[in-house]
Order: structure tokens, then C-alpha cells, then sequence
């Protein structure tokens, strides 16, 4: 038994050492906190985000500089985990000089004083003749400090042959009108239920509709140092409830396994049986990022594309959505605002985005490590309107339009996205929102009353922001 | 006769109960290992207590979509074992001035490190957080390591082990062999108390490969995320439709420690048994 | 030159223990006093300026319901796991000494009771998310097989999100416990009971008389260790559900809410800072309270020893 002791202490030992020889990068790192020495003579820009999706544009950049190395680090958002981390890197000698900002959090990081003044950028903001708001956002008191390459307008994607068998027509016009709002909306989820004898869900989850609701508040959350809670929050927790209590809704939770299951016909209920689901409410990246990546099952039995189609739905929205900016103490100032410049500002780069000209194939031969995924789809909506106008026409026929049984679905994001506003976003709206997630679920399982919800909520909120006045 | 007889089915209906409780123990982890091996599509259709086929697929879809599974194995082995090697030399000699030599003090010391065993360190996190921020060394594996030279737990236990082998006749010996204090403690010393440190080791080694809540809070990059804070994310969107390879991510984290349990399980339970007992 | 020798050794003693020392001082002593300094600020980690603002930190913390909560559920969750982690341990721990029952293969039963404590509690929380999600696996097995009529929201019920950090901290703890206590029995000296059976001492009454007593400073250290741990629990509640205690707060703990405060959109390590503090206070004071009460009294009872 010593013997054998003695042997593994030792391999241990050894692979101790031979881990400290040939350390990862990341030992290194540790040992040495000034930035990486360019042992390759490249200069290192970090970028973090929260999903792969940057990490396309950021080898494209490199592409065009082949003196810089991006250095790319994604983080996920669950449970705010990318925020929390990001918070605790800022002034720290690992920290990142671009940072993606998502719609929800990007307002704290423009109000704050941790982000650079992008107003040298906003010449060619002007030249791609950006969507207003998307600048709006990224802006604070006169002074701009984030770009987007993305304009997120939401819209509604529903199965056509499922709008055939229940309503009789899957046009989208049609469809439109028998949906035109909520009411309406919750009158059909009354029909899907009763035609399919249950087995058709009108909607995955209630959550798909908070977006539509909160983006048609009249004020903010925060109002003066004031929580305000708008009618159409009240109104959005009222259907929600209607939904839950007549069975409209999967009960599946956004960005969990039965919400995707539902793209693709492979949702099953615990007793085996096949459920289906008639709709989700999705924005413009919804639809390459999400929705059509999953409408193909796991092991390929169930394919629902082509099924679909898009319409405006029962309420306009804007959902999501991601910025980006440069923390002010970054040492790479002028490359960082020229990567900013590439990927939100520059048409030709923003043309290739929404196109589908970054396949996996063109970001192999610039760097042949990059991931069998990484590429990006085409039919990400853009946020600069000479690249709209220009490209909208390209997808009459391509197969994103296919996918949508032949629509255009740039040609209906263009027409919304004017409309969109940005007065509602705010610094503090992710932590308000995630913090109503949990009593709104209680409130619907009937575990807490209306004013119990309301309170616990308040509760929380108190502990994100001990300054704001709760009434 | 009778006794006998009542021995007998008391003695059954023990068998009965630790077999339901066996089974209570290990059916989750059986579950996560035979899922591992499951199709998404196989998990679906409903549960199943023998493995299936799936395991290379699983791995192929948990690499693709970009979790970086060996990096996370590599960074917490990394991590686990300078810790280890650290607190269980620095754990060492600092039981061994305690048990060989004789100042004043000693007794104060001993409680001292008595009282830390019971106190709640980790609830200082927020400014350990703050104060290794400011050195620069958050997002380092310095701020991990480093304080596991102050162990407490193991600086107790290596106390009790080297109160039982520690030869006096020996370590004199080794002075009139002119041997330095500090020679007779490496050369003498570590040499008798490898079991106690073996056993030392484990417990480390283990603690920090399942540490979670430290990590979490100080390393920032993902690059340097240990195997924990990796298997976390699992339960992100990215993942939740391939329910297959998330059991086997999490297998990944399992499977090791059930090996390095199976073959020395009998350090572990006396070692358990030595750290409490003696007190 | 005697003296002399042992004066040497004694001051190389002291040498030894610099490491130590050095090491707590620097990141055992110092955050403490950096939290505590912290909690009477304003930090946070989006500004940097900070100010002293005194007591507001403790005085919010009992401006709502929140902190009290936390600590309610923090004290639930332990100590519904702690009493039949202690009585199913003490259980089979007395089962498995017995000499008369002659239980086969003990070590074996000990060791995979054991196993659990092993496992990474990061992917043990994920791995019960995974199985109670409304869609996973035990939602089907539980309704093909009949146990319940249709699918249920497991970790939207207040009670069975609680049951669930119960079960998971038992499980994982209950083996470790029998080793400690089998530890314990076996080390009371055989001629005790031999001698009570000689006075007819019936087993409940040797285990009340001898086996209790003589484990005391055990089950001590068991309660204090099981304490300071319970107090500290993180891990298994965080990652069972949304990170925030959800459903209605019910498996938000002491730990939880101190890295809320740490995680919230500004990053408030002040406020998060008198969490801790707080915390540290409670835990401290009961877990040296309960050792020092206990220990003095122990060392009479055992002198006393009678039946």
C-alpha cells in the first residue's frame, strides 16, 4: 500500500511540475499581470460578450488587420453571470477593451463613467445613416459611448399549416388581422385550444409576450428615483394569468428545453404525449439565431421549416438587442474605437453580416482554429438604413424567405423599425425585470396573491437599488 | 430459540433498509452516468436504468458548442494540485513546530487554530474580494492558492498524525548528524509522514476541485474558469436543448473523483475518522 | 551550551510557524477587517469613489424583510438536514458496531453512504435542476408511472424547492457522519459495556449511559462543523434554481443574499459587506458559544459516569 502511495504522490509531483512547466495561457497570465507580452508582434485586443455571435466579426477584423489579435471570451448571461463577472474584471489587468452590452444592462454601463466617449465615431454613424435610437441608446447626456450593428424590432412567427388547420387561411395579412391585439390574441389561443383538443399551445410560455408588453409602457420603471409600475405591466400579468389558468401556454420556460423543443414538434408532455405550439413571439434575431436553427429536431424526425410566417402581432416591440463600447481605461484606445467602427459602422462589413457572407468557410481561411459553428446566418437585421434599403430585396427568394414559406421577413423588420423607441430602456431594467420573473411565477402557479407578488417584488428590487423610493 | 429467531428478522429488515437507503444514495448519480451515455432524442422518450451508446456524440456536441471542457479539467487539476501541495507542506511544518518544539505561546497557538477551524471564513470574501482587487490580483490563481498556506483544518489534523509517529530518538539523531532544523523536517520528518500526508492530500485535493463558490467570485475570464464554474453554465440556453451531453458534462466532473475514491477509499474513511476523533 | 541548544530549538519552533502566521495574517486577518471596514461604506464596484455612510448599510438590512428571511432559510435548511443526517447516521453507525448483529461488509455499506460527500456540489445542483425541470425526467417517470396525475412545476413549489436543498445536503452528508461516529463507538473502550452487561444493562440503556456521553466531544464536534458549514451554504441553493432563492425567496440563504448584493447592477460590496459581517457575527458567536458550553460540562458528565 506505501508503494502505491509513494507512486501516485509522486505522479502527482510530477504532473504538478510539468503543469507548471508548460503551463496553459492562463497560468501564465497569472505569473505575469502586465499585458501578454505580443510574443507573435500582434497587437491583443480583448473583447468579451455573452454569446459566440461577435466572435465572426472579430475574425473578420483580424482578417483586415493582420497585425491584431483578438482575443475573444464569451461569458453566459444565466443568472446575470456575464454582468456580474464584467462588473468584477473593470480596472482589474485582465480587462477587456471592447465589451458587448446587451439591451438590457447596456443604459448602467452608458451612464456610468466606465465607458470611453465614442463621439469621434459618430461622423460615420451618420455616413451608414444608423437607426436614431440605436444611437439614442448608446448615448447619455449628449455624449455617445456604444454603438450597435444590430436594430431589433420584435415580431411573431407562427406555423402556417397549424394556422390552416384552426383558422382556416395562413395568410399573413389574414393572420394579422385576427391577431391585431391581445385580446384578439388570447380569443385565438381559445380557439387553438378547443380545435386541437388541447394539444396545440397557443404560446411556449407567457414569458414571450412580456417583451411586447414592456415595450409598450408610457414611462420607464424608474421615474424620478421613483419604481412606477405602468398599466401595461399590470395588463401583461393579467394575461399571463389568463394564459396559465386556461391552459393556452406549454408552461415551458423562455431559453429552456421544452421552449426550443416547441420549434421543432418534438415537445412531449411527461405522459409521452406530442404537443405542439402555434407561435412565438420573436425579434428580428430571433429568427437566425434562434427559431431557425432549432426548428430541426435533435435526431432529425421533426423539421418545421418552411412552415412558418411572420407578422407584426398583437402589439409592436422592440426586444434585445447588443451594444458595444470601450472601457475608458483601455490601452488600445484607437484600435478599439476602429474595431467598433468595423463591426457597427462600416456598410460593407454590415452588408456581409446580414447577408450570410461570413460562413464558416471565409473564417477558416483567415483563422483555420476558428469553431466548426462559429459563422454567421443570414438575416440578422441591421441598424444602419442604407444597408436595410440596400439588401432588403436580396432575401425575395434566398432561404431564409424559404423558411418562411416565401416571405421577406427584411422587408417587414424594415418597415417596423423606424417606430421603434428607445425612452424606455434604462440602466436598472434588467435587475427590476429579472427580479418580477420569480413572484410572476408564483402569482401564476396561485401560490402567491396579486398583492403578495407585488410586495415580494418590491422587496427585491429595495435590495438591488437601496436608493430608490418604493412606494 | 426465540431471541434467536427475532435476532434474525431484526437482522433482515436492517438488510432491507440499508438496501432501500443504497439504493436512494446512488440512483442519482447512476442516473446522471447512464444519461451521459443517452441521446437527446432517448432522454426524451423517458427514463432508463441501463446505459446506451451515445457518450462520443454527447462530447462531440458539448466541444461544438464551444465549452471548453479540457481547459476547465486542466485549469481545476492545476488548481488542485498547488493547493494541495502547498497546504499539506506548509500544514505540515507548521504542525511539526508545534508538536516538536516547546515555546511559549504554543498552547495559545494551538487554541487559537482551534477557534479558526470554527469560524466562518469564507463570509470575508467581499473584502478579500476588494483587497485582492486592488493588489491586481483578482482573475489570478495567486488569490487561490496563497491563502492555502494558512490552513487551519489541516494544520489540526497534522497535528494529530505527527503527535503518533513523531520519534524524538530520530530527530536527535539527525542533530548530531549536524543536520539543519529545517533539513531534519524534510529529510526525516516528510519521509515517515507520507501516509498522513497522503491522506492530507486527498482531502485537499478534493476540496478545491469541488470549490465553487471561491473561484466564482474572484476569477472573471473565462480562460481560467475552473471545472465547476464551467459545469454551471451548463444550465444556460446555449446547452438546454442537448440534454445528453449536459449529463455528460456533468459526468466529466464525477467520474474522477469516483476513480480516485475507488482506489483509496480506506485513506479517505480513516482519514475522516482521524481529523474528528482525537480532538 | 545546553540551554543554549534549546533556546535554538524553541526559536526555530516559532520559525516554523511564520508561514503560517504571515499567511493568515495577510489573507485570513486582513479581509475580515477589510469587510468589516467595507460595510460602514458606500463601495461600489461601478464608482470610484466611495464615501462612509456609517450604520446604513446594517439599518437596511432590517428596513424590509429580506436579510431576516435569508437567515430564517438558512436555519431551516440546516437544520432539517442536520437532524436526519444525525439520526439516520446514528442509526446505522450503532447497527454497524453492534457486535451482536454482525452486520457484513460494513466497510462497503460505509463507503458508498460515503460517496455522495465526494461529488461536486456545483454539478450536483445542476444535475437535480436537469432531473426536476417540468420537462425532465422525473416529471415522466413519476406520470407514465402514476404517481401523479400530470406534470408539476418541482422548482416552482416553495416546499419541494426546500425539500430538494434538504435532500441533496442530507445525502451528501449523512455517510460522512457514520464514519465520524463509527470513529467514535469504536474507540469506547470494550471493557465499559462488558461490565454494564455483567450489571444487566440493556442495549438502550448501555447506549444511553456509556455510548452517549462518551461521544459528546464527537457529536460536538459534528453539530459546530455542520454549523459553520450550514451557515456558509451556497453552492447547492444558488444553482438549483434562479440564483435569487426562487420560488418566493424560499432557498435565497445568508450566502445567497451577500452575493446578491455583491452581483447587483451597481455591485454594492458595501452592502454586501455587512451580509457578511452580520453573518460572521451570528455564526461565530454560536458556533464558540455552543464548543465552550458543551466541552466544560462534558468533562464532568464523564467523570461522573453511572448507572
Amino acid at each position: 500500500m506505501t508503494r502505491k502511495i509513494s507512486t501516485l504522490l509522486s505522479i502527482l509531483l510530477a504532473v504538478s511540475f510539468v503543469l507548471a512547466a508548460c503551463a496553459p495561457a492562463a497560468v501564465t497570465a497569472t505569473e505575469a499581470p502586465v499585458a501578454p507580452a505580443p510574443a507573435t508582434g500582434k497587437t491583443v485586443l480583448k473583447v468579451w460578450s455573452f454569446t459566440n455571435e461577435i466572435n465572426t466579426v472579430a475574425i473578420a477584423f483580424e482578417g483586415k488587420h493582420p497585425d491584431v489579435d483578438v482575443q475573444y471570451t464569451m461569458i453566459p448571461m444565466t443568472n446575470g453571470e456575464y454582468q456580474t463577472k464584467l462588473k468584477a474584471a473593470l480596472g482589474t489587468a485582465d480587462a477587456p477593451d471592447v465589451i458587448a452590452l446587451e439591451a438590457s444592462f447596456v443604459k448602467s454601463y452608458v451612464e456610468s463613467d466606465m465607458l470611453a466617449d465614442l463621439g469621434s465615431l459618430l461622423p460615420d454613424a451618420k455616413a451608414a445613416n444608423t437607426y436614431t435610437f440605436v444611437t439614442d441608446v448608446g448615448s447619455n447626456a449628449g455624449v455617445t459611448k456604444a454603438f450597435a450593428y444590430q436594430a431589433t424590432p420584435g415580431a411573431l412567427f407562427y406555423r402556417r399549416s397549424l394556422a390552416i388547420e384552426y383558422f382556416g387561411t395562413d395568410d399573413p395579412a389574414k393572420i394579422q388581422e385576427l391577431l391585431s391585439d391581445m385580446d384578439k390574441y388570447a380569443a385565438a389561443a381559445a380557439t387553438v385550444k378547443e380545435k386541437s383538443g388541447g394539444n396545440t399551445y397557443m404560446v411556449a410560455s407567457s414569458g414571450d409576450f412580456q417583451n411586447p408588453f414592456f415595450s409598450n409602457r408610457a414611462q420607464p420603471w424608474v421615474v424620478d428615483g421613483n419604481l412606477v409600475v405602468d398599466p401595461m405591466v399590470e395588463k401583461y400579468i393579467a394575461t399571463a394569468k389568463l394564459f396559465r389558468d386556461n391552459g393556452y401556454e406549454a408552461q415551458a420556460q423562455q431559453w429552456q428545453e421544452g421552449w426550443f423543443a416547441g420549434m421543432n414538434d418534438s415537445l412531449v408532455d411527461a405522459n409521452g404525449n406530442a404537443k405542439k405550439v402555434f407561435s412565438y413571439f420573436l425579434p428580428t434575431w430571433g429568427l437566425p439565431y434562434v427559431l431557425a436553427p432549432n426548428a430541426k429536431s435533435a435526431d432529425g424526425a421533426h423539421d418545421t421549416s418552411g412552415d412558418w410566417a411572420v407578422i407584426t402581432g398583437p402589439l409592436p416591440y422592440q426586444w434585445g438587442g447588443t451594444w458595444l463600447g470601450i472601457l475608458k481605461d483601455s490601452p488600445n484606445m484607437d484600435l478599439a474605437k476602429e474595431f467598433i467602427r468595423f463591426s457597427t459602422l462600416d456598410e460593407e462589413t454590415l452588408t456581409n453580416w446580414a447577408t450570410g457572407v461570413y460562413t464558416n468557410d471565409y473564417l477558416k481561411a483567415i483563422d483555420p482554429n476558428v469553431a466548426p459553428d462559429q459563422q454567421q446566418a443570414p438575416g440578422d437585421f441591421v441598424s444602419s438604413q442604407n444597408v436595410v434599403e440596400k439588401i432588403t430585396a436580396s432575401f425575395d427568394n434566398s432561404d431564409l424567405s424559404k423558411f418562411l414559406g416565401g416571405q421577406n421577413s427584411y422587408a417587414g423588420f424594415a418597415a417596423a423599425a423606424p417606430s421603434v423607441n428607445a425612452k424606455l430602456l434604462q440602466g436598472s431594467d434588467d435587475a427590476i425585470q429579472r427580479a418580477l420573473n420569480d413572484p410572476i411565477n408564483q402569482y401564476l402557479n396561485g401560490a402567491m396573491t396579486l398583492d403578495e407578488m407585488w410586495a415580494a417584488w418590491k422587496d427585491a428590487v429595495r435590495n438591488e437599488f437601496p436608493d430608490l423610493i418604493i412606494p | 430459540m426465540a431471541y434467536k429467531f427475532t435476532t434474525t428478522l431484526f437482522r433482515a429488515l436492517i438488510y432491507l433498509f440499508l438496501f432501500v437507503l443504497l439504493l436512494v444514495t446512488l440512483a442519482p448519480i447512476w442516473l446522471l452516468i447512464v444519461n451521459a451515455t443517452r441521446s437527446t432524442v432517448e432522454i426524451q422518450q423517458g427514463v432508463a436504468f441501463l446505459p446506451s451508446t451515445h457518450v462520443f456524440e454527447n462530447y462531440g456536441i458539448l466541444i461544438g458548442r464551444g465549452l471548453d471542457m479540457p481547459r476547465g479539467f486542466m485549469n481545476s487539476m492545476f488548481l488542485a494540485i498547488a493547493t494541495t501541495v502547498v497546504s499539506v507542506y506548509f500544514s505540515l511544518l507548521t504542525a511539526y513546530g508545534m508538536v516538536v518544539y516547546d515555546f511559549p505561546g504554543k498552547k495559545i497557538f494551538y487554541n487559537f487554530i482551534l477557534v479558526l477551524v470554527m469560524l466562518p471564513m469564507q463570509l470575508s470574501i467581499i473584502g478579500f474580494y476588494q483587497y485582492m482587487s486592488k493588489l491586481g490580483l483578482t482573475d489570478s490563481y495567486w488569490a487561490l492558492i496563497l491563502p492555502s498556506v494558512a490552513s487551519a483544518g489541516a494544520v489540526f489534523f497534522g497535528k494529530q498524525y505527527l503527535e503518533s509517529v513523531v520519534i524524538s530518538d530520530l530527530i536527535d539523531a539527525a542533530r548530531i548528524d549536524g543536520a539543519s532544523e529545517l533539513g531534519i523536517f524534510h529529510r526525516v520528518m516528510l519521509p515517515i509522514a507520507t501516509p498522513g500526508a497522503f491522506t492530507m492530500a486527498i482531502f485537499a485535493f478534493i476540496a478545491s476541485w469541488n470549490n465553487f463558490f471561491t473561484p466564482f467570485i474572484l476569477i472573471s475570464s473565462i480562460k481560467k474558469y475552473t471545472l465547476p464554474m464551467l459545469v454551471q453554465t451548463l444550465r444556460g440556453d446555449v446547452y438546454r436543448t442537448e440534454y445528453g451531453s449536459i449529463y455528460l458534462g456533468l459526468a466529466i466532473t464525477v467520474v474522477p473523483i469516483i476513480i480516485i475514491y475507488a482506489l483509496f477509499s480506506r485513506y479517505i474513511v480513516s482519514g475522516i475518522a482521524m481529523g474528528s476523533v482525537k480532538e | 551550551m545546553q540551554t543554549l541548544a534549546k533556546f535554538r530549538r524553541n526559536y526555530f519552533g516559532v520559525l516554523f510557524l511564520v508561514p503560517f502566521i504571515l499567511a493568515f495574517l495577510l489573507f485570513g486577518l486582513f479581509p475580515v477587517y477589510n469587510t468589516i471596514a467595507l460595510s460602514f461604506t458606500d463601495t461600489t464596484l461601478m464608482t470610484s469613489n466611495a464615501n462612509f455612510i456609517g450604520l446604513k448599510n446594517f439599518q437596511r438590512l432590517f428596513a424590509d424583510g429580506v436579510f431576516i428571511n435569508a437567515i430564517k432559510n438558512t436555519w431551516l435548511l440546516w437544520i432539517l438536514n442536520f437532524i436526519p443526517q444525525i439520526g439516520i447516521a446514528m442509526l446505522l453507525s450503532v447497527w454497524f458496531t453492534n457486535a451482536r448483529l454482525r452486520i457484513k461488509a460494513v466497510g462497503v455499506w460505509r463507503a458508498l453512504f460515503f460517496l455522495p460527500n465526494l461529488l461536486m456540489p456545483a454539478a450536483v445542483a445542476s444535475l437535480f435542476f436537469s432531473l426536476f425541470s417540468y420537462f425532465g425526467p422525473m416529471n415522466q417517470f413519476l406520470v407514465r408511472n402514476g404517481f401523479l396525475p400530470e406534470a408539476m412545476q418541482f422548482l416552482q413549489s416553495k416546499e419541494i424547492a426546500r425539500g430538494l436543498v434538504i435532500f441533496i445536503q442530507w445525502w451528501m452528508w449523512f455517510g460522512n457522519t457514520i464514519i465520524i461516529l463509527m470513529a467514535g463507538m469504536t474507540s469506547v473502550p470494550l471493557t465499559l459495556y462488558e461490565a454494564a452487561m455483567v450489571d444487566g444493562a440493556s442495549a438502550t440503556q448501555m447506549f444511553r449511559h456509556i455510548t452517549l456521553p462518551l461521544l459528546k466531544p464527537i457529536l460536538i464536534y459534528i453539530f459546530v462543523t455542520s454549523l459553520v458549514g450550514g451557515m456558509q451554504m451556497f453552492d447547492i441553493p444558488y444553482l438549483l434554481t434562479d440564483g435569487r432563492g426562487a420560488p418566493a425567496s424560499s432557498i435565497l440563504t445568508n450566502n445567497m443574499l451577500m452575493y446578491l448584493k455583491f452581483s447587483s447592477s451597481q455591485g454594492h460590496i458595501g452592502a454586501a459587506s455587512s451580509v457578511g459581517v452580520m453573518i460572521f457575527l451570528m455564526t461565530s458567536v454560536c458556533s464558540l458559544g455552543i464548543f465552550y458550553f458543551l466541552r466544560d460540562k462534558d468533562s464532568k458528565i464523564s467523570h461522573q459516569m453511572k448507572f
